[in-house]
């Protein structure tokens, strides 16, 4: 009750036609904004004129705080724009404000956050109304886009992040290739494995939203450079225009027989056979394939993220920004971890917490080779899974511009997004769980993380309801560089529905 | 990134590996009778690149405001990348080819974890498995001893962090912050403080000769660290200290001697060593406990996922060994080639140290650039003593310094013409010298001989006459004894014609000019 209210006397939406009462009144339950923004919000010119976007508050921006849902940073102001942020603006977007999300980037659910949780949009207004999950971490991007809050929103997919929320949410959600999009400005989580994505109530909304921020950036060491994405344009290039022109013959679509667990719910599995039969009777091929280092992912993904994550907080420590928590009188001073341990305790939330220390754990002398180490070779063997099945290799382990296809391989793979749909919230959603109830949020990346351990495209489009009602999201996934072709892909599953 | 996660597993061991002794034969050290002592040096020296290591951010100079060159990336602002900076390889790479090491085609960075003030971001970037070169070597010029160098790598330097006991705060300068720095690490091969001594001075000549850093260990941008171990002659080696913070050469070597008066001590009472990290009390002469090995942090290292390995092509490296600076050891030996003494290259050399090291690899031009100009197409010899005699020591009487020297290489060169020709006497060009010292003009020692007609008179000028008869005339009763025969005396009247004639005549001219007044 708390959080809500807070939320509504940060938030005004009255400036512009678009944020009406009703609007407002979305916003107080839905809990997806945390702050908007009071500027002048006509947009100016470019290809994303008329555009209005919601940006997930780990994206840094000058003029609104950036509290990447923590209370460590809740009042914030970075002193520079994301360089996505400026992309976005320069070509005509206004953006409405910032997006609720998981403390740093950490959670499926979007539960652990200072400003609340986010309540998914698809339970308002239904016969039974429903407080289930709008997913995690970006469930706020997903929600602000499926409640009408915005025509689109930048949220960041590290394992799951972007795709988990906009199949719960109903939404289409891209999570790029891994250093298409520049970091610059992009609060790290775990630096090998973040990307900057997009939600947007349709795929063409996305891809033109997409476009304008694919740019090298000299910022981000590990963006790739002009050369490798021309490279690997030129190797998708004619499967691309077939696609485009609507001509799915030659496309071949993989099937990984390990993406289709026990757990999995049945009508999931139904609305993934009917996009297929869809594409298929348009001309695609479908091939099952495997990917047998897929159970090892799951692990693989939370030691490395975890590791990199209590590496990239280590930062926050109260002395150059953000919450500080003076010792107590009498305190222990003699080390400098004592001091920072009451800003650190205090500021950073539980899921944070357990994460760090897992992490912290893995990169210990007596822990390193058999986590770390492990969790490293574990995500060779996933890029390898993967490499072996695609058409086209990676443009990034070749030196050139000639890129090797091979008629067996297939150009894109399919798979549900998630193994249900979004799931209620749980009881005590100020982010107190017990530890099982953590493990079965971990659960849900399953499917996810493999393309983030990979740095692979993927996009997840709303492909039906279960036997619920709620929506389903099925994922496309290409090989590195594939963005566009991804999203033509996208595109045609979404042409099949209507 | 696996092979070099795998080379971190091998555990540090409180004995230097097995490689020490084989290198050097002992020499008895009267000091400690029975005992070897045991040194090697891990020395951390700034980079003189105008930007830090991984940021944009200006290098300081030594008594900038506190934080104003820190960037949003060296305090560790959420969103920030690092983005390195290629000045600070190239220097790198320079030492390395300096240091006779192998240059590495591939190299890699890691965070080292820890929690501190004066670092913002929680962990340091380095080079701890993976470095920028390995397997150099430094020969020392006394007693040609040769000391290896285990490994060059790059890392960023910390903030600045000055308690302030009046307060009881710790005050935060992140100026330095990211700064670049190298760490070259030695083999375990000196043997006495002396050697340890001489290496330091050694290396900061190389680093201030190829331009990488200034090397100054009183104003911070070189620093020491120190491992010392000692043991029975003959035996297996012992366990080490380290010893922090050492801020001069002298310090350093204080130190060490007196770590080894501790530990021979413990050991002659049966106590063994205990593996810790101590720091160096100047005025008691005695090292103190820092931090014990239970105490010492697992630094958690992790290859840093920003920075993707670096990759150096041979040509790179190549050109960069080919466009190297003079080492100190070729400078020396093209000297002495030249002529010039072993003294004379000593002070000349000394007197370089203390020239200005560029930012960003360019170099200063100091005592010895300004001999080889000035010599060029002179003698050698006379071009020396000039500058190392006259001009260093008319500095010295003024307390300037030779980067203070406002006499061109044109001036100096002409002056020293001017008197090898005999158009001055040597005193009128000291006078010449002294006179462009004081008035800083940038006239040519040509103008200012005539100017202050101090031009030498030739034998058979009619001023050499008159000054003759000028002193003949104020000195009579002298005059008067040597025209009876006493020609010794001759010499009194010569000092007045020579204070007349203020140094322009010749000695020699004067006297043949007086004796035929005197005598005809």
């Amino acid at each position: 009750m708390l959080s809500r209210s807070r939320c509504r006397n940060s938030l005004n939406l009255s400036h512009s036609p678009r944020r009406s009462a009703s609007l407002l009144a979305k916003n107080a339950i839905v809990n997806a904004l945390v702050t908007s923004n009071t500027h002048d919000l006509s947009s100016g010119s470019g290809p994303l004129s008329g555009l209005s976007i919601a940006v997930k508050d780990n994206i840094c921006t000058k003029s609104l705080p950036t509290t990447c849902s923590s209370r460590m940073l809740q009042n914030f102001l970075s002193p520079f724009d994301a360089t996505v942020v400026s992309l976005v603006s320069k070509h005509g977007a206004s953006i409405v404000g910032k997006a609720n999300c998981d403390e740093f980037g950490m959670g499926s659910l979007n539960i652990h956050s200072v400003h609340g949780a986010v309540v998914n949009p698809f339970g308002l207004g239904r016969d039974v109304e429903e407080r289930r999950s709008a997913g995690g971490s970006s469930g706020g991007s997903a929600a602000a886009v499926a409640a009408g809050l915005c025509d689109a929103a930048l949220g960041t997919d590290t394992g799951g992040s972007v795709r988990l929320p906009a199949s719960y949410c109903g939404v289409v959600g891209l999570k790029p290739s891994y250093g298409i999009v520049s970091r610059w400005g992009v609060v790290s989580f775990a630096d090998s494995l973040d990307c900057v994505g997009v939600l947007g109530k349709n795929v063409s909304t996305v891809e033109r939203v997409h476009r304008a921020i694919a740019t090298y950036d000299a910022r981000d060491p590990t963006a790739a450079t002009p050369l490798i994405r021309e490279n690997a344009s030129q190797s998708f290039a004619s499967q691309l225009g077939r696609v485009r022109s609507g001509d799915l013959n030659g496309l071949r679509i993989g099937i990984p027989q390990e993406y289709f667990p026990s757990e999995l719910q049945s009508s999931v599995a139904e609305s993934v056979r009917r996009v297929l039969d869809g594409l298929q009777s348009r001309g695609a091929t479908v091939v099952p394939v495997s990917l047998p280092s897929t159970p090892y992912a799951l692990s693989a993904y939370y030691v490395i993220s975890s590791a990199e994550a209590s590496s990239n907080l280590a930062r926050y420590d109260g002395i150059e920004y953000g919450l500080r928590v003076e010792p107590p009188p009498g305190a222990n001073l003699t080390k400098t971890a004592n001091v920072y341990a009451y800003s650190r305790s205090r500021g950073l939330g539980k899921e944070v917490q357990r994460r760090m220390l897992l992490g912290t754990y893995a990169l210990s002398a007596d822990a390193f080779e058999n986590y770390f180490l492990q969790a490293q070779r574990v995500r060779a063997l996933v890029r390898a899974d993967f490499d072996r099945i695609f058409r086209t290799s990676s443009a990034l382990h070749s030196n050139s511009s000639k890129a090797q296809i091979s008629s067996e391989g297939v150009d894109v793979l399919m798979h549900p997004s998630a193994i249900q749909t979004a799931p209620p919230l749980p009881d005590g959603v100020d982010g107190t769980s017990t530890d099982s109830s953590s493990l079965d949020a971990y659960v849900q990346d399953v499917l996810t993380v493999p393309a983030s351990l990979a740095g692979l495209p993927a996009l997840s489009v709303p492909a039906g309801q279960g036997v619920d009602g709620w929506p389903i999201g099925v994922s496309v996934v290409g090989q590195w560089g594939s963005d566009e072709l991804v999203l033509e892909v996208g595109e045609a599953i979404e042409n099949g529905h209507s | 990134m696996l092979a070099h996660g795998r080379a971190r597993l091998i555990t540090r061991t409180t004995t230097w590996g097995r490689n020490a002794h084989t290198v050097r034969a002992n020499q008895e050290d009267s000091r400690w009778p029975g005992w070897e002592l045991v040194v090697g040096i891990e020395v951390h020296a700034q980079i003189k690149s105008r930007r830090k290591l991984f940021s944009e951010s200006l290098a300081s100079d030594l008594g900038s405001t506190p934080n104003t060159n820190v960037s949003a990336f060296d305090a560790a602002f959420p969103g920030t990348l690092p983005h390195l900076n290629p000045k600070c390889v190239e220097l790198g790479v320079r030492t390395a080819v300096a240091l006779n090491a192998e240059v590495q085609r591939k190299s890699a960075f890691d965070r080292k974890h820890y929690f501190y003030a004066d670092l913002p971001s929680g962990y340091q970037i380095t080079q701890q498995y993976a470095p920028i070169a390995r397997n150099g070597r430094l020969r020392l010029e006394k007693g040609d001893i040769t000391v290896r160098i285990k490994q060059v790598q790059l890392e960023q330097d910390t903030g600045k962090s000055t308690f302030l006991p009046r307060n009881r705060i710790t005050a935060i300068d992140l100026n330095r912050a990211g700064v670049g720095l190298m760490e070259i690490v030695s083999e375990p091969d000196m043997r006495s403080p002396e050697e340890a001594g001489s290496y330091v001075r050694a290396l900061q000549a190389l680093l201030r000769s190829v331009g990488s850093s200034d090397g100054n260990m009183e104003q911070g941008s070189l620093r020491c660290d120190v491992n010392v171990s000692v043991n029975r002659t003959g035996r297996p080696l012992g366990t080490r200290c380290e010893i922090k913070n050492l801020n001069s050469v002298k310090n350093m070597m204080v130190a060490i001697t007196c770590e080894a008066f501790r530990q021979i001590a413990l050991l002659g009472r049966g106590v063994p060593v205990t593996q810790e990290t101590r720091g160096f009390d100047e005025e008691k002469a005695e090292t103190y406990s820092l931090r014990s090995k239970e105490d010492a942090p697992d630094y958690r290292y992790m290859p840093d996922p920003n920075i993707p390995p670096l990759f150096l092509r041979k040509e790179y490296i190549d050109a960069i060994r080919k466009d190297m600076p003079e080492l100190p050891a070729a400078t020396r030996s093209r000297l002495l080639a030249q002529g010039l003494s072993q003294r004379d290259v000593e002070v000349l050399m000394d007197v370089d140290s203390g020239r200005e090291v560029g930012y960003d690899g360019e170099l200063g031009r100091g005592a010895v650039a300004y001999f080889d100009e000035v010599s060029k197409g002179r003698d050698s010899k006379a071009a020396v003593n000039w500058i190392t005699h006259e001009l260093l020591g008319q500095l010295a009487f003024r307390h300037e310094t030779f980067t203070e020297n406002p006499i061109s290489v044109e001036q100096m060169g002409d002056l020293i013409d001017l008197v090898q020709r005999g158009t001055v006497t040597g005193t009128s060009g000291k006078s010449i010298l002294r006179h462009i010292l004081s008035t800083r003009t940038t006239d040519l020692p040509s103008k200012i001989a005539e100017d202050l007609e101090l031009v030498a008179v030739s034998g058979d000028g009619t001023s050499l006459e008159k000054w003759c008869q000028d002193a003949i005339a104020a000195l009579p009763e002298e005059a008067a004894v040597v025209r009876r025969g006493n020609v010794k005396v001759v010499n009194k009247i010569m000092g007045h014609v020579m204070k007349a004639s203020r140094g322009t005549a010749k000695a020699q001219d004067v006297r043949a000019m007086l004796l035929k007044l005197l005598q005809s």
